[in-house]
């Protein structure tokens, strides 16, 4: 492309962002010349292997390390109470009691509490001698009951996981917004749902967790070479633990081979790791294998939701829900229970519903810690939410499509103000339904669906999921959980820097996992800078030692686009500020008259001043005798900036305030064939229409809309993770867990607006997570192949077997739902 | 690899391999590796002695027999299979089902030989040699012996093998004139696991549609593929159409317990079983009436 250059060029130049230009990444990583944790490592280290439960719930009586030490090649042995000893603090609680009572320290200490916890790890000169000695860690468990119902773990008379705390339930708490009493009372239906479940499962990254830890006997410096997500998270939970401070951190991040949020579970490995190098006195590379993932590194929440009541008027206007919500937090309090408010950032889903009220419960039971996952925590509200419209629509005999219409927040209700007083930022859910109808040919399918009748053996179903993708945090949130949490905000760092002979270097303090975050930084920045995009160089990945970071770094919960570009735009700025007062020194002009363009500062009007960017570095770095002071004291031509979202403190007593700064939001529509004899579930087309405000690269953005849609559509229909009456993982490898591969997912159809943010730097949202709508889609589309008079789609993962049964189910059996009408005429809802 | 530590040899011919598998204990054959290596990674079985037989030319032919049948290496890969003009030309569905095993970067490794040997229930290629008769042919220092594809597979990881024989090769019977092969799955996903399966070979009579002869292999319903006797029986003399197949199909695993697992109970497992069943039936039945069984009828059969 062409840079205009010359006078009044401001506009002109602003032309990178917006365009779908090739990934800066690509060429590495195609090449096979990415750096993952697994290619590096330390001269000297050690290879460790954790020794893990066969039990789902144990004491531990004895641990006899003694004939794995006898082994040669082995360097040395951490057992949990011996790192416990070594330690000041459990990790730090988000939860206050009793939920902060269940300390968790780096490996297990006195009982397991679930299949895979760690109970000590080993050290040595090879990974196959780690693991062989691993096996000679000899522990004897006695084992107690399994806690593995989630509803059942709340109740008093269930086995307790942790003795200290007195009971299973972390937290519980009611969210009660308008006045949903009153709304039952006088809907004209009430629709009655016994029970939804949203199911466990992963989004199972092709590289697994790992990290080289070398703690520097010498300097106390904890280098941690890994691909943890949120590295200063982690410095934070682990530091006071064991007894770090931050600025004895260096962690690092390379290229991450995804990470979906799971990577923020394993900072207790790392934890561990740190003892084990500190006691063995040299570096230690610890390479997680995928069932050791499937079982300890993190699932996705699972969450029951009972008795839904759901008062509707007779237009198909739905007031609001009311329900009781079960999560299971698994083993151990790794993010959670930060969970049971996160949902609450899309309280009433795409829709207007005004009385909300949510008994939510937490519980530990003895399954796998969950930690966030692609669509953490709002994905299962929202699926809720999307369960509720279709099951009115089909109970009260509406129209799926008309009930969303009827619904939804309109384009001219934003900014729109939830019950709970979060601010949906900007969006038109009406025209992006209409798009994914007309890209699915939903009209045809229909007209399809009703010539094929009855008795072909096969059905076609068409389902819609309507979703937002909140992001960018108010981090205050956390205070709904616990007030006394010293957290509220949200923000990110970068260093946009001139380099000596004038390069353009990019530091964020973010994790890219192939969100692209080296080409649309180099974007937004080369449009500041008025140079092209190959011209700006961007770290991969986060480092410590560059200084671009705060509390908050790293990469996740669909923030990228607003506060990491939010950062490198300011520090963009601040550059280009500086660019221009140096070159008006330099080239004897005012600063106003200066234009950047094309690698030169110019005198606009004037060919001949101009002066290159590496005789403005040279300037500063090489060549500075007889700068004025002044100008020396505000030019450095390094610029830092934090970018901070505007937010205030939430509400913990009302619950209430803005939880989120942006609403990205999707809708899918697709079709699907059922084999009535099989229930097999076959995808015959599906459309996705994401709004995520404007966009920086379009294509990366349609990357990740369709990474989210082979997600949820293998969450839907092919991955599930579960555990049997005893608590064992009956998924613990890909030969029981179909991760889903490019022949189970379809061709993806993608539609597009661009409802700009009024709220972010560039108008962009952040996005990523998808918010979970294939599953809400295919779930909507099994419904409706299983029909009108047929039960309820109440469980968010669908085999075969399940949809056999849906279509089969004896016609006298509960159906899952029930409505209770008011007698007299219908009335028309009151706004 | 994270392996156990374990010696590997590569013998030159099949005699020398035939002498270490005879010689060593805790030997045991590699061949694409695909089942074996897992396996020794996930330590449930153990070997002292890796015995590399992949690149034994005298197991990686395919080669027809006077009959108008295949005589395949034990050695040749699911990718070999599928794309085998001669494989394709008499045997289409055999192709097919190898065409259709995980994904191509195993198929590019994975062979026959191990496939059948590992004897694991949800391999894709016991139930289709069992349809179609085929014969193993076993080798040792001593002796030579042919063992009929249905007496092959004695369980869970288990066959007829004995110490220090190895499968060298697969003879699949012809096909004769208006006799169809076909192959149902409910698989989890695409080109995954299969919950149900199963394998038929039919014949037909020289004139109308009546079934002269059948071979229905149910695999999934037991630890090995198993020849349904009742389905058989009422589907020679029966009208090949859906309705009276359907209907003989009806009583496929009777007396079985398929297992109970994640992915469906066993009374499902039971029903799909003959709805497998049900389905190769037919298919073999469309290949029988197209007249030659690598024909574009088979191809539109199903998901093999």
């Amino acid at each position: 492309m062409t840079i205009t250059k010359g006078p009044g060029t401001e506009q002109a130049i602003r032309t990178w962002s917006g365009r779908s230009i090739p990934r800066k990444e690509d060429a590495r990583l195609v090449k096979g010349q990415g750096s993952f944790v697994d290619d590096g490592g330390v001269q000297g280290q050690g290879f460790a292997w954790f020794v893990r439960s066969p039990h789902a719930h144990a004491r531990i009586v004895s641990i006899d390390c003694a004939p794995a030490l006898e082994m040669e090649g082995v360097y040395a042995v951490l057992t949990g109470e011996e790192a416990r000893q070594q330690c000041e603090t459990p990790f730090f609680a988000i939860a206050p009691p009793p939920g902060s009572l269940m300390a968790e320290w780096p490996l297990a200490v006195g009982k397991v509490r679930y299949q895979g916890d760690a109970v000590a790890v080993v050290l040595a000169e090879s990974r196959e001698t780690a693991r062989d000695a691993a096996e000679r860690v000899f522990v004897e468990y006695e084992p107690l009951p399994a806690v593995v119902d989630t509803v059942a773990a709340a109740d008093p008379t269930t086995p307790l996981l942790y003795d200290d705390a007195g009971t299973n339930v972390v937290w519980r708490g009611v969210f009660d917004y308008g006045d949903v009493d009153w709304a039952l009372e006088n809907a004209d239906h009430v629709v009655k749902i016994d029970r939804l479940h949203f199911h466990r499962f992963t989004s199972a990254p092709l590289e697994c967790n790992g990290a080289v830890v070398d703690y520097d006997l010498g300097t106390g410096v904890v280098n941690v070479m890994s691909n943890y997500q949120m590295p200063m998270f982690a410095s934070m939970v682990i530091g006071p633990t064991i007894g770090v401070p931050i600025n004895k951190f260096n962690f690092v991040t390379k290229d991450i081979g995804g990470a979906f949020g799971i990577k923020i579970g394993f900072f207790a490995q790392i934890a561990a790791l740190a003892l084990l190098s500190k006691k063995a006195g040299r570096a230690v590379k610890w390479t997680e294998y995928r069932t050791e993932h499937m079982l300890t590194a993190g699932h996705g929440n699972e969450r029951t939701f009972l008795d839904i009541e759901v008062p509707v008027m007779s237009d198909g206007t739905i007031l609001g829900v009311k329900v009781r919500a079960f999560d299971d937090a698994g083993a151990y309090l790794h993010y959670e229970p930060l969970g049971a408010v996160i949902w609450s950032q899309v309280v009433p889903g795409c829709y207007k519903l005004k009385h909300v009220r949510v008994d939510y419960t937490e519980v530990v039971t003895n399954k796998c810690p969950t930690v966030p996952n692609r669509g953490y925590s709002r994905m299962q509200h929202l699926w809720m939410i999307e369960r509720i419209i279709d099951i009115v629509a089909k109970e009260l005999r509406l129209d799926p499509v008309d009930v969303r219409k009827t619904n939804y927040v309109q384009p001219e209700d934003y900014p729109y103000r939830t019950p709970n007083d979060c601010v949906y930022d900007s969006g038109d859910l009406p025209r992006s339904l209409d798009i994914a109808l007309e890209l699915a040919h939903a009209e045809e399918w229909r007209a399809r669906q009703r010539e094929l009748g009855t008795g072909s053996g096969r059905r076609i179903g068409i389902g819609i999921g309507s979703t937002l993708d909140s992001g960018t945090n108010n981090f205050g949130q956390s205070r709904i959980i616990n007030p006394d949490l010293p957290f509220s905000g949200n923000g990110e760092a970068a260093i946009v820097k001139l380099d000596l002979f004038g390069e353009v270097n990019v530091n964020i303090g973010t994790t890219p996992q192939g969100q692209g975050h080296e080409t649309t930084a180099a974007q937004v920045t080369a449009d500041i800078l008025g140079i092209a995009p190959d011209m700006v160089t961007v770290s991969t990945g986060f480092n410590q030692a560059n200084n671009s970071y705060v509390g908050f770094s790293g990469t996740y919960a669909s923030q990228f686009a607003v506060s990491g570009l939010g950062a490198v735009m300011g520090a963009a700025e601040k550059l280009r500020h500086q660019i221009v007062k140096l070159a008006a020194y330099a080239l004897r002009a005012a600063e106003e008259e200066i234009d950047v363009s094309d690698g030169f500062a110019r005198v606009r009007g004037d060919e001949n001043r101009a002066i290159p960017f590496i005789g403005l570095a040279n300037m500063v770095y090489a060549n500075n005798a007889g700068l004025p002071a002044e100008l020396l004291s505000e030019v450095d031509l390094n610029a830092r900036y934090v970018y901070v979202p505007p937010f205030e403190v939430p509400d913990p007593v009302t619950k209430t305030g803005n939880l989120t700064l942006t609403y990205a939001s999707q809708v899918h529509v697709c079709v699907v064939e059922v084999d009535e004899e099989t229930g097999e579930v076959t995808l015959l087309e599906y459309a996705a229409v994401d709004d995520c405000g404007r966009r920086i690269n379009p294509m990366i953005v349609e990357g990740q809309v369709h990474g989210a849609t082979g997600l949820g559509i293998a969450a839907a229909l092919y991955e599930s993770l579960d555990y049997d009456a005893s608590g064992q993982l009956q998924q613990p490898s890909f030969y029981e867990y179909h991760a889903a591969t490019a022949l189970d997912i379809p061709h993806v159809d993608c539609g597009s607006i661009e409802s700009a943010s009024p709220f972010t730097p560039n108008g962009a949202k952040g996005m990523g997570e998808g918010g979970g709508a294939p599953l809400h889609a295919v779930c909507s589309a099994i419904q409706d192949a299983v029909g009108g008079d047929g039960p309820v789609v109440a469980d968010s993962h669908n085999h075969w077997a399940r949809v056999h049964e849906l279509l089969h189910r004896d016609p006298t059996a509960s159906r899952g739902v029930a409505v209770t009408s008011r007698e007299g005429p219908p009335r028309v809802a009151q706004s | 690899m994270l392996l156990e530590e374990v010696e590997y040899v590569r013998p030159t011919n099949l005699e020398d391999a035939l002498a270490v598998l005879a010689d060593v204990d805790g030997a045991a054959p590699l061949a694409g590796g695909q089942s074996l290596v897992n396996v020794l990674k996930n330590r449930v079985a153990s070997v002292d002695l890796l015995v590399d037989i992949s690149r034994l030319a005298e197991l990686r032919t395919i080669k027809r027999t006077p009959g108008g049948g295949l005589d395949v290496g034990a050695c040749v890969t699911y990718d070999e299979l599928d794309r085998s003009p001669l494989v394709r030309e008499s045997h289409f569905t055999l192709g097919e089902v190898a065409a259709h095993i995980e994904d191509q970067q195993i198929r590019n490794k994975g062979t026959i030989g191990g496939n059948c040997c590992l004897s694991d229930p949800t391999n894709n290629l016991p139930p289709i040699l069992v349809a179609l008769d085929a014969v193993m042919n076993l080798r040792s220092t001593s002796a030579r012996r042919s063992v009929q594809a249905a007496e092959f597979f004695k369980g869970y990881f288990a066959t007829a093998l004995e110490s220090g024989e190895l499968l060298v090769s697969v003879t699949v019977p012809p096909m004769p004139a208006r006799s169809g092969a076909g192959y149902a799955s409910l698989l989890v996903a695409a080109d995954a696991k299969a919950m149900a399966r199963a394998a038929a070979w039919i014949q037909l009579g020289t004139g109308g549609l009546t079934i002269t002869s059948a071979r229905v292999a149910l695999a999934r319903v037991a630890n090995v593929p198993v020849r349904d006797a009742g389905v058989e029986a009422r589907l020679v003399g029966a009208e090949a159409s859906d309705a009276a197949v359907r209907d003989a199909c009806s009583v496929a695993a009777e007396g079985l317990r398929p297992i109970d697992d994640v992915h469906g109970s066993s009374h499902y497992r039971l029903e799909m079983a003959r709805v497998m069943a049900h389905r190769a039936v037919m298919q073999a039945v469309d290949q029988a009436t197209a007249g030659r069984n690598g024909s574009e009828s088979a191809r539109r059969g199903g998901r093999a």
